[in-house]
C-alpha cells in the first residue's frame, strides 16, 4: 500500500519529464498512465459516475468473437446491450489468459470484469504461477442450479461452465484404400499396421485439442502407461502438428484419414453442404474427453455486479441455445432448448471422460514434458 | 539577411546528420530491443535476485535438448541454407547477367515469399506436395509413383529454400550488378579467359553478399519454428518450437535458457561472419555494371544451347518451388466447399467490410495500416540502416562490437522480442513513480525497423567497403560536408544496395507478426498477415482470399519501390 502513495504522489511531475525526454527521439510513441488506486486504474474503464452507461469489459479468446462463420461474441454483445444499460467491451489478447497472469505478475490491474473461455488445465496454470488469486468465487447467480453438474471443474467455484466440447476422432470414410474407411474403435486398435500413418494429432503444449487427447491417453493407458502407448504411436505414424487448424487444413487435404478434433464436426460441415462421409465421428473406448469451457470475475473487476448479471445472462436457456449453435459446442446447462438440425449432428460420447482440477494440479506439466522429451526429434 | 542563419541551420544539421540518425538509432534500439530482451533473458540467469547459471547448465548437460534438439535444429539449418543456395544463386546468375522480357517486375517479385504467412506457406505446400498433391498428380500422369514429402525433414528443407532463396538471389543480385564491368574488361584484356576473369575478379566481388545470404539464412531457419510444425510435425521440433512451447507453460527460465543458448550460436555465427566480410575488402566502383546477355543465344551453338537448356530446368524447380504453392493459394480462393469455382470466399471479404462489428477485423483496415506500417519503416529503417553501414565501414576501435550488436535483431528469435515487449513496455515499466508505456503506432513503426534496418545495413556495407575511400576524401577536401559527400558521392553508388535493403524493409514489415499483434493489443491496429490468421478455420477460403489481397497489395508495392529506386538518381 505504501508504494502505492507514494506512486500517486511522484506520478504526475515524473511523467511530464519523460515524456519530455521521449518525444525528440523520434521512434516510440509514450503514453504513460497513472499507477491508481487499490481499485484499479480508472481511465481504461467505463464506470458507473456520473449517469453514464458502466461498461462491462470482458476478455476471451478471438474465435469467441471472431470467427469466418459464426461466434457468440457480437450476438451475446447486442443481446445484452439492449437489455441492461451497459456497453459491452470485448478484449481479445493474443496470449490469452496468459496474458491476465502477466499482468498480475507485474502488478498491473487485470483491466477487465470477466474471463470467459476457461478451463480446468488454465486454472491449475493460474493456480501454479500466482500466489495472488486472480479471479474470485461466483455466488449470487440464479440459474446456477441449472448447470450440468458433471460439468463443473473449479472446486474453488471460481469458474461456472457455460458449454463444453468433447474431443474425439473425426475422420474420412472415402480415403480408405478400396474406397471405405473405417477407424478403430479402441486405442489399442490405432496401434495395428492397417492404422499406420492415418492420425494426426496436435501439440498438447500448444493446443486445446491436442492437451484433451494427451490426458485421453493418460486416461486409458495410465500415467505408467501413456508414454508407451505414445512411443508406439510414433512408430505407427501418427503426427503431432501445432495446433487444431493445420492440423485440421491438412485433414481436409485428405492428407490422413482421420484428424483429432471435436464431435459437433458435423455440425459446420451440414451448414455448408458438405459430404458426411468426410466428416465421421469415433469415440475411441466409446469415450470423449470432455473439455468444459468456463467464465468468472476478476478479482480487481470495476464493475462486479455487472458481471455477475452477466455471467446469469449466459446461462439463461435461450442464451444457452444460442451460444451452442454459434460456438459449436453443447451447452453447459439442462435446460437450454436446441434446435433439432443440431441435436441431429452434434454427437455426445456414450461416457465422457474429463481430469478434474485436483488430478491435473501438480501434475499437468509433469506429464507434457515427459510426453515431450518421448516423442519430439527423434 | 534571414537566408544566412537558416542556411547555417540546414550547414549544422548537415554536419551532424550522421550523428543525429546515429543516436536515435541506438535509442531505438535500447527501447524496442536490448531492454525488452534483456527483460526474458534476465529469467535465465537470475534467480531470487542472485545470479545464477543453472538452468542454462541443466540444458547443456541434458542429452534431450544437447543431441535430439539442438543439434538437430543446427543440421536442419544447415541443410536448408545449401538449398537455398542452390537454388538462390542460379536465380542472382540470371537476373544479373541476362535480359529477358519482364525482368524487373520478376526480380521485384522474388522477396514475395518473405511477406507470405507461414500458415498460407504451409497450405501451399500441403496443397503441392502432399499425398493428393500436384506433385503427385503429375507423377501419376508419367507413371512415376508417388511420393511422401510432407512431414519429413526434406518438406521442411524445401519450404525453408522457398523463404531463403529469394533473400539470396536478391543479395547476389544487387552486388553482382555492382561489379564493374571495366575490372572485367581489364582482366580479359590482359589475357584471362572469361572463366579465369569471374573466379579473379567478378567471385571475390560476390563472395560477402552469398556469405551474408548464407549467413542470414542460417540464423532464420535456425530459428525456425512454425514451417518446422506446420509441415514436419512435433517429432522434428527445433530450440524455436520449444521456447514457444516453454513460452505457453509460463517456463521463463527454461524458455530463457533455451533462447539464450540459440542467441549466443547465432551471434557467434554472425561475429565470425562479420569478422570474414572486414577481410574481404576489394577495391573499385560500380560505375558501370556489367552487360547483360539475351537469354536466347543469338547463334545455337552446343554450349549456348546447354546454357539455355540448363536455364529452362533450373525454371521448372523454380517453378515448383515457388509458383505451384501460391498458385495452390490463389486456386483455393476460388475453390468452394464442393470443389467448384466460387467467388463467395471473396464476397466473405466484402461483407465482413460493410457488416463486421468493432472488435472484429476487416480487409480494408488491415491493407491500410500494413501499407502505412510498411511506409512509415521504410522512412525509419532507411537512414537507420545506411548510417549503420557508414559507422560499421569505418576503422575505429570496437568496430567489430558495434558490428555484432547492430546484426542482434537478426540473432534474436521474435518470441523473444515479442515476449519482452509484452512483459515491459505494453504493461508499463515504472520509472520514477510513473508507469511508461509504449504501444501504439509509433511503437509498431519502430519495432518493425528493428527487424529490417540490418536488412538495408547488410545490403549496403559490403558496396561502402568496395568504395573508394579517396573519392569522399577528395570531396571533402573540396569543401563538401560529410553528409554532402554522402549525399552526392557515396549513395549513387550503394543505390542497387540501398533500393534491396528498402524492398526488405518493406517486406519485414508487411510480414512481420509477432510485435505487431502485441503492441497493437487490442487496437485497431492489426495488419494483413493478422487478418489471415484471424480469418482461418474449418474453411479455408475466407483466409487464403484474403491472403490474394496481401500478395496483390504488397506484389504491387515491391514493383513500385524497385521501378521509383530503380532511376538511381538521388
Amino acid at each position: 500500500m505504501r508504494r502505492r502513495t507514494f506512486l500517486k504522489a511522484a506520478g504526475a511531475s515524473g511523467a511530464s519529464a519523460l515524456l519530455a525526454g521521449c518525444t525528440g527521439t523520434g521512434g516510440e510513441s509514450t503514453t504513460t498512465e497513472q499507477s491508481g488506486g487499490a481499485t484499479g486504474t480508472t481511465t481504461t474503464q467505463g464506470t458507473t459516475t456520473g449517469g453514464e452507461s458502466p461498461t462491462l469489459t470482458i476478455g476471451t479468446y478471438g474465435p469467441f468473437v471472431d470467427t469466418v462463420s459464426s461466434s457468440p461474441g457480437p450476438w451475446l454483445k447486442d443481446q445484452f446491450e439492449s437489455e441492461f444499460d451497459a456497453t459491452l467491451k470485448w478484449q481479445t489478447p493474443d496470449s490469452g489468459v496468459n496474458h491476465y497472469i502477466e499482468r498480475s505478475h507485474r502488478g498491473v490491474e487485470s483491466g477487465a470484469d470477466l474471463y470467459v473461455g476457461l478451463d480446468a488445465q488454465m486454472l491449475v496454470r493460474i493456480d501454479e504461477n500466482l500466489d495472488g488469486e486472480l479471479f474470485t468465487p461466483t455466488e449470487g447467480l440464479s440459474h446456477s442450479g441449472d448447470v450440468n453438474e458433471e460439468l463443473e471443474f473449479d472446486p474453488k467455484g471460481r469458474a461456472v461452465p457455460y458449454d463444453t466440447g468433447y474431443v474425439s476422432i473425426v475422420y474420412n470414410e472415402t480415403l480408405g484404400d478400396d474406397g471405405a474407411f473405417t477407424a478403430p474403435k479402441t486405442f489399442d486398435e490405432l496401434l495395428k499396421p492397417e492404422f499406420e500413418g492415418t492420425l494426426l494429432a496436435q501439440n498438447p503444449t500448444s493446443s486445446g485439442t491436442g492437451k484433451a487427447f494427451l490426458l485421453h491417453t493418460i486416461d486409458a493407458k495410465g500415467e505408467d502407461g501413456y508414454l508407451d502407448y505414445w512411443a508406439k504411436l510414433k512408430e505407427n505414424g501418427v503426427r503431432v502438428l501445432g495446433g487444431w487448424e493445420p492440423a485440421y487444413n491438412a485433414y481436409s487435404k485428405g492428407e490422413a484419414p482421420m484428424v483429432v478434433s471435436y464431435s459437433t464436426d458435423q455440425v459446420y460441415a451440414a451448414e455448408s453442404g458438405e459430404d458426411m462421409a468426410k466428416h465421421q465421428i469415433r469415440f475411441l473406448n466409446d469415450q470423449g474427453y470432455a473439455n468444459p469451457e468456463g467464465m468468472a470475475t476478476f478479482a480487481d473487476a470495476a464493475n462486479p455486479e455487472l458481471a455477475t448479471e452477466f455471467m446469469d445472462f449466459m446461462l439463461r436457456p435461450e442464451v444457452q441455445a444460442e451460444i451452442a449453435v454459434r460456438n459449436v459446442a453443447f451447452p453447459a446447462t439442462t435446460t437450454a432448448e436446441l434446435p433439432a438440425d443440431f441435436a441431429k449432428y452434434a454427437h455426445e460420447p456414450p461416457e465422457a471422460v474429463t481430469f478434474s482440477y485436483d488430478r491435473l494440479k501438480g501434475n499437468l506439466s509433469d506429464w507434457t514434458d515427459a510426453w515431450e522429451q518421448e516423442f519430439a526429434s527423434k | 539577411m534571414s537566408g544566412i542563419p537558416a542556411r547555417r541551420v540546414t550547414r549544422l544539421l548537415e554536419q551532424r546528420l550522421l550523428s543525429v540518425v546515429a543516436a536515435a538509432t541506438a535509442v531505438i534500439l535500447l527501447v524496442l530491443f536490448y531492454y525488452p530482451v534483456a527483460t526474458v533473458f534476465a529469467d535465465a540467469v537470475l534467480e531470487e535476485g542472485g545470479f545464477t547459471l543453472d538452468p542454462i547448465i541443466s540444458i547443456l548437460t541434458n542429452e534431450f535438448y544437447l543431441v535430439d534438439i539442438i543439434w538437430f535444429t543446427a543440421k536442419q539449418a544447415f541443410y536448408s541454407t545449401i538449398a537455398s543456395l542452390a537454388l538462390g544463386l542460379p536465380a542472382a546468375w540470371l537476373f544479373s547477367r541476362f535480359e529477358f522480357p519482364g525482368r524487373e517486375t520478376l526480380r521485384s517479385l522474388t522477396i514475395l515469399p518473405f511477406v507470405m504467412p507461414s500458415i498460407m506457406v504451409a497450405i501451399g505446400f500441403v496443397a503441392t506436395f502432399g499425398r493428393n498433391g500436384t506433385l503427385n498428380r503429375a507423377l501419376s500422369v508419367v507413371g512415376l509413383p508417388p511420393v511422401e514429402l510432407l512431414f519429413t525433414l526434406e518438406a521442411i528443407i524445401v519450404a525453408h529454400a522457398f523463404y531463403n532463396a529469394p533473400l539470396v538471389a536478391r543479395i547476389v543480385t544487387a552486388a553482382w550488378e555492382s561489379v564493374d564491368a571495366r575490372t572485367v574488361e581489364t582482366a580479359r584484356s590482359l589475357g584471362a579467359n572469361p572463366r579465369r576473369a569471374f573466379r579473379d575478379v567478378v567471385l571475390p566481388q560476390l563472395l560477402p553478399s552469398v556469405g551474408i545470404g548464407a549467413t542470414l539464412t542460417f540464423i532464420f531457419t535456425f530459428a525456425s519454428f512454425p514451417i518446422v510444425l506446420a509441415l514436419g510435425g512435433f517429432q522434428l521440433a527445433t530450440i524455436e518450437v520449444f521456447v514457444y512451447s516453454k513460452v505457453r507453460d509460463l517456463a521463463y527460465a527454461e524458455a530463457a535458457s533455451l533462447a539464450v543458448i540459440e542467441t549466443v550460436i547465432s551471434l557467434t555465427l554472425t561475429a565470425v561472419y562479420l569478422w570474414y566480410e572486414a577481410n574481404q575488402r576489394a577495391a573499385g566502383g560500380a560505375a558501370s555494371p556489367l552487360p547483360r546477355q539475351s537469354v536466347l543465344p543469338a547463334d545455337w551453338t552446343p554450349k549456348a544451347a546447354l546454357r539455355t537448356v540448363g536455364i529452362a530446368g533450373y525454371g521448372i524447380i523454380i517453378g515448383l518451388v515457388f509458383i505451384v504453392p501460391i498458385a495452390s493459394m490463389v486456386l483455393a480462393s476460388v475453390t468452394g466447399g464442393d470443389g467448384g469455382f466460387t467467388l463467395s470466399h471473396y464476397a466473405f471479404l466484402v461483407e465482413r467490410q460493410a457488416t463486421g462489428a468493432s472488435f472484429q477485423v476487416k480487409p480494408l483496415p488491415a491493407i491500410w495500416n500494413s501499407l502505412v506500417f510498411a511506409a512509415g519503416t521504410l522512412l525509419v529503417a532507411v537512414p537507420m540502416g545506411v548510417t549503420m553501414a557508414i559507422l560499421t565501414t569505418r576503422q575505429y576501435r570496437g568496430r567489430g562490437l558495434i558490428n555484432v550488436l547492430s546484426m542482434a535483431p537478426f540473432a534474436v528469435s521474435g518470441i523473444v522480442v515479442g515476449l519482452g515487449l509484452l512483459r515491459g513496455l505494453v504493461f508499463g515499466v515504472d520509472v520514477f513513480g510513473t508507469r511508461i508505456r509504449v504501444t501504439g503506432t509509433l511503437a509498431i513503426i519502430a519495432a518493425h525497423s528493428v527487424g529490417a534496418y540490418p536488412f538495408v545495413t547488410r545490403n549496403v556495407a559490403p558496396l561502402f567497403s568496395r568504395l573508394d575511400g579517396r573519392l569522399v576524401e577528395s570531396a571533402r577536401s573540396l569543401g563538401a560536408t560529410r553528409t554532402r559527400a554522402l549525399l552526392d558521392i557515396e549513395l549513387p553508388l550503394v543505390w542497387t544496395g540501398v533500393v534491396a535493403g528498402a524492398a526488405f524493409a518493406v517486406a519485414i514489415s508487411i510480414g512481420e507478426f509477432d510485435s505487431t499483434i502485441i503492441l497493437a493489443e487490442g487496437s485497431g491496429s492489426y495488419t494483413m498477415p493478422v487478418a489471415v490468421e484471424r480469418f482461418l478455420g474449418r474453411r479455408l477460403g475466407p483466409a487464403t482470399a484474403m491472403g490474394c489481397v496481401l500478395l496483390v497489395v504488397t506484389s504491387m508495392s515491391f514493383v513500385v519501390i524497385d521501378r521509383f529506386g530503380g532511376r538511381g538518381e538521388l
